[in-house]
């Protein structure tokens, strides 16, 4: 029945989709409470987890994401109202986290993990089982959305008044760390370290140009996600470069458009 | 809880980061009141409105609500989220499922009506207050809470402003808290005065705490000048139910 997953660009193009669907809305939750920063610290830490799972023997993505809801547990006891993370503070924890990391890794055999599918991840290479955990975490991801999706959108317009009218910020925002943390982890191995904020800010920056209402900006999102996605595994194919990096430029090829776009339409009123 | 109190506390107490703000503050909340809290800078205004709506919580004290309290909020600051596409409209139907005639209807009685297909990182400052302004008399709340709802408004938008918040207050019947440095302005709207400056100095009716000596310390020139300006026609009687005859 799962005979058509056997072809690899299946597989990795399934994926791909998967994951620029549900990068769409949490991106745009991400930049619209500030908090796109923190899915690059999460991104670096997660070379600690990888590191940390290799070492203990277990699974690298247990370790990643023990790394990483252990960051955000302790991010969200730190942070209150009005209080946005501190750069230096995720900075710190980023590099440090990278650091450690890369020296876990050297100290294990050379052939045990590529740095360079750490940094860039490896969609080519995506199996049935990563597919199979993209997939549970795209429904889960799906699910919560849908089920908090007003609150969310009200405590990104204002924390202060969405506390007022009896949301509560708190627990909400941590399941918003919490649904960070799970997205960071899957698709840390598809996308690798470097490149998921590229995934989760830059499309979502082109949709910001051309949208009136927040939903407009996801399905643009989304819109954006796929052709860069389509375009970067083009080229990809076409030049033999690497799929990760071509996505991003292809997401940033694409931004510039929109902007020209823009201006010419502007200037043309 | 009788049926017309909202908010009760007593002995409300907060430390904040550089010692004590509020020490031991009690006060209630009605139904078909407006209460002032005035006091200097510093004085503890900000902290009690967000002990009131639940943005802080109180170190000591005891702090009840009528059951399923519903607050509109204009917060002293207003921050525009410059990164969300948002239309006023919308904003408007953020949280609560309110037809697009009531948001015309609100709208327009701040005199913003026109703004209401505009996406809110366009709006000016003032623009942005009169929206939200707007907003917290939407979803029939219970109470509404403003901190400091005119800076930044001149003199006679400040007057009008103060009216507009008098006229919503008939027509939602809810109870009304404002932070305001101006007493003499607000005190014909004001049914009960909060005088903070950590501790409350002094509460009651706007003539009596404008005769206070500990008001009169603390605001002893704006006082005098409030006593010139101020023309009380506060001739209407409360009955039973807190509806106001005038």
């Amino acid at each position: 029945m799962t005979e058509w997953l056997d072809d690899f660009v299946v597989r990795s193009t399934v994926a791909g989709l998967l994951m620029i669907s549900i990068a769409a809305p949490m991106g745009c939750l991400m930049i619209w409470q500030r908090m796109a920063f923190l899915s690059d610290t999460l991104g670096h830490a997660a070379v600690l987890g990888v590191g940390l799972g290799l070492w203990l023997q277990i699974h690298p993505m247990i370790g990643v994401l023990a790394i990483v809801v252990l960051i955000v547990v302790s991010l969200s006891r730190v942070v209150s109202f009005n209080n946005s993370l501190s750069e230096t503070t995720l900075a710190i924890i980023s590099h440090s986290g990278l650091a450690a990391g890369l020296i876990l890794l050297g100290t294990m055999p050379s052939q045990t993990v590529s740095l360079e599918s750490i940094l860039f991840g490896d969609l080519l290479a995506t199996t049935k089982i990563d597919l199979a955990m993209i997939l549970g975490t795209v429904v889960i991801l799906v699910f919560l959305l849908l089920q908090h999706w007003r609150s969310f959108v009200a405590v990104s317009v204002s924390q202060e008044i969405a506390q007022a009218e009896g949301i509560e910020v708190r627990k909400l925002q941590f399941l918003m760390y919490l649904m960070i943390a799970l997205l960071i982890t899957v698709m840390m191995k598809v996308m690798g370290v470097l490149l998921i904020a590229a995934v989760l800010v830059i499309p979502t920056s082109s949709a910001r140009l051309i949208s009136r209402s927040p939903e407009q900006m996801v399905l643009g999102s989304a819109l954006f996600g796929v052709m860069s996605l389509g375009g970067g595994m083009l080229s990809s194919f076409q030049f033999d470069w690497q799929t990760g990096p071509a996505i991003v430029l292809s997401a940033t090829a694409l931004l510039f458009v929109t902007l020209l776009v823009r201006r010419l339409a502007r200037s043309a009123l | 809880m009788s049926a017309d109190l909202l908010v009760k506390g007593k002995d409300i107490g907060f430390i904040g980061k550089s010692g004590p703000i509020l020490d031991s503050v009690s006060f209630e909340l009605y139904r078909g009141q407006i209460t002032t809290i005035i006091g200097p800078n510093g004085a503890g205004k900000s902290t009690l409105t967000n002990i009131v709506t639940g943005l802080l919580q109180a170190h000591s004290g005891v702090l009840e609500r009528a059951n399923n309290l519903c607050i509109g909020y204009l917060p002293q600051k207003v921050y525009v989220n410059t990164l969300m596409p948002l239309s006023v409209k919308r904003l408007l139907q953020l949280t609560q499922t309110v037809s697009d005639e009531e948001v015309h209807q609100a709208l327009s009685q701040t005199e913003v009506g026109y703004l209401y297909d505009r996406q809110v990182q366009t709006l000016s400052e003032g623009e942005l207050k009169r929206v939200l302004l707007a907003r917290t008399t939407l979803g029939k709340p219970d109470l509404i809470v403003l901190d400091e709802p005119t800076a930044g408004v001149d003199i006679s938008g400040e007057i009008k402003m103060y009216d507009l918040i008098g006229e919503f207050h008939n027509q939602l019947q809810c109870g009304v808290l404002l932070v305001s440095h101006n007493l003499h302005l607000v005190m014909s709207k004001t049914d009960q005065v909060l005088c903070l400056n950590r501790h409350l100095c002094c509460s009651g009716l706007p003539e009596s705490v404008s005769q206070h000596p500990e008001y009169l310390a603390l605001f002893g020139d704006q006082a005098a000048e409030s006593l010139a300006v101020y023309t009380h026609h506060h001739d209407h009687i409360h009955d039973v139910a807190g509806h106001h005859h005038d």
